[in-house]
């Protein structure tokens, strides 16, 4: 089944949003980008000007390597995986420590590519004083502090 | 009658040298390089390291490795 496509143009502060949630989400994670429908780079944690490219060759390698379009990728290696996952016209890559929980961190990412392409507020996180324990709030509920 | 006490610590020297060597078994299992390819309706695919393809992912996931760098210290 094809993906649909986002509804609507994503704009880098929701994606750049989206991937602060992730990286809260996931302890393991090292780093993670974004990638929109054009291959441009919505938002990265790191060298945001390398990422599409490298993004794009990984899918590319990952269509030819089987028939068909290639939904998610996983790739373990030594020095740590990679997740990629596709849906509705946008892409999500993270990298990972090694050992990661794969279901949890797919899970993770597609629940942030669907918010993202149906336009839905992300829930975000308050680091509290001390960096350790967070305080999650959802964006409109008033909660200023 | 009981066993003689050498065999006693020989059975327990060898229980734990087998155990050791599960554990590494396992460790060089769990520790191998893996490149998996999903697609729509659940079906997944694996690729071998040493397989054209396989090489290919390894070194498209290296690249974004790289890129993504070390994990920053908390």
């Amino acid at each position: 089944m094809p993906d649909a496509q986002a509804s609507g143009t994503v704009s880098g502060d929701a994606a750049a949003c989206a991937l602060a949630y992730l990286t809260e989400m996931s302890p393991d994670l090292r780093a993670a980008a974004i990638v929109g429908p054009g291959g441009a780079v919505l938002a990265a944690s790191a060298q945001p000007d390398r990422w599409g490219e490298d993004v794009a060759t990984l899918f590319d390698v990952a269509d030819r390597a089987g028939d068909g379009a290639v939904e998610q990728v996983h790739i373990g290696t030594e020095q740590g995986e990679v997740f990629a996952l596709r849906h509705a016209g946008l892409t999500a890559v993270a990298v990972t420590e090694r050992f990661a929980l794969a279901s949890l961190t797919f899970f993770d990412m597609r629940s942030l590519l669907r918010d993202l392409a149906a336009g839905t507020p992300l829930p975000t996180f308050t680091p509290q004083e001390g960096g350790k324990s967070r305080k999650r709030r959802s964006e409109g509920t008033g909660d200023a502090t | 009658m009981p066993p003689k006490p050498h065999r006693v610590l020989l059975d327990r020297v060898s229980g734990y040298a087998d155990e050791a060597a599960a554990y590494m078994r396992r460790r060089r299992a769990s520790r191998r390089p893996f490149a998996r390819l999903y697609y729509s309706g659940g079906r997944a695919e694996d690729h071998a390291e040493d397989s054209t393809a396989g090489s290919e992912l390894f070194v498209a996931a290296g690249r974004l490795i790289e890129v993504a760098g070390k994990r920053p210290k908390p």
